[in-house]
């Protein structure tokens, strides 16, 4: 049954010492102890056995913030832990995420436990955002500022088939439809029983949330027995349910594909995003940390200010990898050896320029985060887009750079205060699919008709480029590079910093140009099949004879045939340029297109094409017109009828 | 109940309409009962494949007509399977390579290979070599053109080849210089008008003459579309008029309001209207050269004498990008873009002029 466990901080504790310590080698310090065999044996049947573990398992994942400064009574144990696990937050000024994502949080849990009507359903709440932004600790500290139980799913290990199970009967099931069938199973027990009563534990406290970051395997294969599930619950269940999914910056993003815009509209999901941590708060943790290490006194190199600055840039608004990056970068080695290599490089740079240029520093800065163990920063397509159209620029003043001659003064810009390769770089695309978005978005935010001429002229340059396919792999990256820069230069309206507000928002779309393509592929594969009878090279079939077609009074041999001449031959006359549907691109869509989403499907495209039951006058029916043609069908047989 | 086009089609080189003294002297070349590799070129609608049938019924009588649709597969060396349909009779196969896309030289190698390699069973009464008849030669990759040549003359005991293409101009010289080459010019407007009166004749019909010479015009001199149109004129009215209207085709119109579109105004927006215009086009099955070849046309209708030499001259260029790239939307809309500029530029200096 629902087993529950009082005291959380305990089992974290427990769970803690079994680890190795990450950074035992950096630290100098030997392994802590095997832990006795006593310590291990309570837990064990309980992972064994493969039910659903209603553990509230403290997660070796802690998120946002530090106290302010250590407690000298700590445990040995305590000190120990990784950083990220000492300097777990432990309340919500600690948590480094912005203030309004945490009152969003905090009202929707008040507005779903405290002010619930008595017969509303279960909700649901998905948070989501970039790893180590701090989803999981802003949920746990909301939870125990609330009073909440949280009541958490793991995935089973592995099923162990004991003697029991096998009497219990499901011992043909396979694993997979287990784990989502156990998975129903522990909503049902979570949402029923309240977690036991234990010695001291007050019994006013009966509020709970379900948490959820495991999700089973079956669902990602199977989203639509996960959507089944979800409406059951919604329906029967008094408890919010709560699922928190890292975003994915490149590939099928899970989001998209466990809650798709319907379920999430269908049962009042409510989708709270998290930002990565900003800057200036991940500098406050790192700040507290540093300070809090440095009076604990240990050997250990306190990093000053710069360098903690660098870290700060080096993880892409990743808390997580901060702190794991400062604990390693505080030891005494690491620091020694590498204050040698870059004092010398620092004492160079000021000594020589006062004036510290911008893109210099960023190079030998970009090279230290890499030392330190930065992480990729990776970026959504749809920000990628953004920085690439709306090319944020920096004023030059007319002393620091020479100025272009008279005649080539039309090409004057600001210094661009971004890197074009960079950003398609980390957008995670090939160089010919960001061209393609970037196409289909570009002339909203141009003005000039000669500077379309321009950009224009940039993407035709760039789609010969990468024409050959022998080269395309190398020309790839040269093309994305010829195209975003020329779209960003033809651009006169964004040529200087103070020109950047002009145009204001405009949505972003998906490219269209897949689906048309594969719909001419289609379509001329389809006339060739069907009006394979009149031998006629296809360039003649599709702008003479199916145009022509749709206008006579030729019957057709089926249905197929006139349903395809009414679709192709004939086209929207009477609507004046309306524009073909645009598929938005929400911020963060992955950029590869579904392209079996719609197949076959010519609604598509809203255009007048009509299906059989509305024929013109002129075509007959096919029905009657078939007798007619068996007779008069004479020059060409099919192979079997001679 | 067929297409004019096809029912009145004819079927002896005797009966042809026009271009009668080729026509003898093609029969002239067959006489002797054989006849060294063709190439048949000539705009499109001009009879080239009417001219061929003739030839293939004077060799082999009325066995060529007795056609079937076949579906071949062909295994390229890279183990992939092409496929790949034609049309044969028992003495003859005709095959557009083109289909098969990059793979057109697999398809003329084993295709070729299996037709030339089996003889003629009774060469007592028939011909002793077959017929290849291949269409749009000028389609072929360059890879293809040489497999060809190769071919030509290896096989050349067992089958002739007639090729057949729109230009001779994307053919390479071995294969020119290895085929007699046959042109079939675009018919006349007389010639046109007469087939016309003829076929209406045939069908019981009563065609005024200036409704004749009309369509004849209209046709461009191509004979299918001349019928084609003569077809629809019969199902939009009959009797027939001197002054009825002419059916067009949806994608002409609609080109023609695209054009239109850029002429009036040159924005960016209007860029977007023109490119889903473009893009609705495309889906039609409308290939891009030749929306770009009929956008050329449209626009040059619609602007100034001293614009047209540089007009056409971007257009030349953004069709040699369209057959280098590989999305035609990107050329098909920079030549867009490039006009709105060109027009609107010399729209505001013909303002200027005025004003001052």
């Amino acid at each position: 049954g629902g087993r529950c466990v009082p005291t959380q901080r305990f089992v974290f504790l427990q769970v803690a010492e079994w680890l190795a310590h990450p950074f035992d080698g950096f630290l100098g310090r030997a392994a802590p102890a095997e832990p006795a065999g006593s310590s291990r044996e309570p837990r064990a049947p309980g992972r064994r056995r493969a039910e659903p573990q209603l553990l509230p398992r403290k997660r070796a994942k802690p998120g946002a913030a530090d106290p302010p400064c250590a407690q000298p009574g700590r445990s040995q144990a305590q000190e120990e832990l990784p950083w990220v696990e000492r300097y777990r937050p432990e309340s919500q000024n600690d948590l480094a995420v912005q203030k309004k994502k945490i009152e969003e949080v905090e009202t929707w849990l008040k507005t779903h436990i405290f002010q619930r009507q008595p017969k509303q359903g279960g909700s649901v709440l998905l948070l989501t955002g970039p790893p180590g932004c701090g989803k999981t600790a802003t949920l746990q500290i909301l939870a125990r500022d609330l009073g909440l139980q949280v009541q958490e799913w793991t995935n089973p290990l592995s099923l162990d088939f004991t003697k029991e199970e096998l009497r219990n009967s499901n011992f043909h099931t396979f694993p997979s439809q287990a784990q989502a069938a156990l998975f129903q199973d522990f909503l049902l027990r979570a949402n029923k029983y309240n977690k036991l009563q234990m010695l001291g534990e007050s019994s006013e406290n009966d509020k709970k949330l379900i948490l959820i970051e495991d999700i089973p395997n079956q669902f990602y294969r199977d989203p639509g027995s996960l959507h089944e599930i979800l409406r059951s619950f919604v329906r029967r269940s008094r408890c919010p349910l709560v699922f928190i999914i890292s975003d994915n910056f490149s590939g099928d993003s899970n989001q998209r594909s466990l809650f798709p815009a319907e379920i999430v509209e269908e049962l009042c999901i409510c989708n709270i995003s998290f930002k990565p941590v900003a800057p200036t708060n991940m500098m406050k943790v790192l700040n507290r940390i540093a300070a809090a290490e440095a009076c604990m006194n240990r050997e250990n190199y306190t990093p000053d200010r710069t360098s903690l600055e660098l870290l700060c840039r080096g993880c892409s608004g990743d808390i997580r990898s901060a702190i794991n990056s400062l604990q390693f970068s505080s030891t005494k080695e690491f620091w020694s050896k590498k204050k040698k290599q870059s004092s010398t490089i620092k004492c160079d740079e000021i000594g020589v320029s006062k004036v510290r240029k911008k893109s210099k520093c960023d190079a030998s800065e970009d090279q230290e985060i890499q030392a330190i163990g930065g992480k990729d920063a990776s970026i959504f397509l749809f920000h990628a887009l953004g920085k690439i159209i709306y090319c944020k620029r920096e004023a030059v003043s007319e002393a620091e750079c020479p100025q272009l001659p008279a005649h080539l003064s039309a090409h004057r810009r600001d210094t661009l205060l971004i890197q074009p390769e960079d950003i398609v770089e980390k957008s995670h695309m090939s160089g010919s699919m960001f061209n393609l978005y970037l196409h289909q978005n570009y002339v909203d935010f141009f003005s000039d008709i000669d500077d379309v001429v321009r950009a224009s002229e940039y993407l035709s340059t760039a789609d010969v480029l990468c024409s050959n396919w022998s080269a395309r792999l190398v020309m790839e990256s040269y093309s994305a590079s010829v195209a975003t820069r020329g779209v960003i230069h033809s651009n006169t309206s964004r040529a200087f910093a103070h020109q950047q507000g002009g145009m204001g928002f405009r949505p972003l779309h998906k490219p269209q140009w897949f689906l048309i393509n594969k719909k001419y592929q289609e379509n001329c594969i389809a006339a060739k099949s069907l009006f394979s009878s009149f031998c006629l090279p296809p360039e003649c079939l599709q702008t003479e004879l199916l145009p022509y077609l749709a206008m006579l009074a030729n019957p057709m041999r089926n249905q197929a045939q006139i349903a395809f001449i009414q679709d192709v031959g004939r086209l929207p006359l009477n609507r004046h340029f309306g524009r073909l549907q645009l598929e938005a691109l929400g911020d963060k869509d992955p950029g590869v297109p579904e392209l079996s989403h719609g197949d076959g499907d010519p609604e598509e495209l809203p255009s007048s094409q009509s299906s059989g039951s509305d024929l013109p006058g002129s075509q007959p029916q096919p029905v009657a017109a078939q007798a007619l043609q068996e007779e008069e069908e004479l020059r060409i047989e099919e192979y079997d009828s001679d | 109940m067929s297409l004019w086009a096809d029912k009145h089609r004819p079927g002896a080189l005797g009966r042809l309409d026009f271009h009668r003294e080729q026509a003898a002297r093609l029969r002239n070349l067959v006489q002797c009962g054989d006849f060294p590799h063709l190439l048949v070129y000539g705009p499109s609608g001009a009879g080239k494949k009417t001219r061929i049938m003739c030839l293939l019924k004077e060799l082999y009588g009325a066995g060529v007509e007795k056609l079937r649709i076949e579906h071949q597969s062909i295994t390229a060396p890279s183990k992939k399977k092409i496929e790949i349909s034609t049309i044969a009779s028992n003495y003859h196969l005709e095959v557009n390579p083109s289909d098969a896309g990059n793979n057109d030289r697999v398809v003329i190698q084993e295709l070729l290979k299996t037709v030339a390699q089996s003889q003629q069973l009774e060469t007592s009464t028939q011909r002793d070599f077959k017929v290849v008849l291949l269409t749009e030669v000028d389609k072929l990759t360059k890879d293809a053109q040489h497999a060809l040549r190769r071919t030509m003359e290896k096989y050349m005991a067992t089958c002739r080849l007639i090729l057949c293409c729109n230009s001779m101009s994307k053919i390479i010289g071995p294969i020119q210089s290895r085929c007699l080459a046959v042109r079939v010019p675009a018919p006349s407007t007389e010639d046109i008008c007469h087939v016309l009166s003829s076929v209406c004749k045939k069908e019981g019909l009563t065609l005024p003459q200036e409704l004749a010479q009309r369509i004849a015009e209209k046709s461009g001199r191509n004979l299918r579309k001349a019928l084609l149109m003569c077809e629809s004129c019969r199902v939009q009215q009959y009797p027939f008029t001197a002054d009825q209207d002419i059916p067009e085709m949806d994608w002409e119109i609609y080109l023609r309001e695209t054009a239109n579109a850029i002429v009036g105004q040159q924005t960016p927006q209007r860029l977007l209207e023109v490119r889903g215009r473009l893009y609705e086009l495309l889906t039609h099955c409308i290939p891009p050269e030749i929306i770009m070849k009929g956008l050329l046309t449209e626009l040059l209708n619609n602007c100034d004498g001293q614009l047209k030499g540089e007009v056409a001259q971007m257009a030349a260029f953004y069709e040699h990008r369209l057959q280098l790239g590989s999305k035609a939307i990107y050329h098909l809309e920079a030549f867009v873009a490039k006009f709105m500029a060109i027009y609107k530029k010399f729209m505001e200096d013909g303002l200027d002029d005025i004003m001052f």
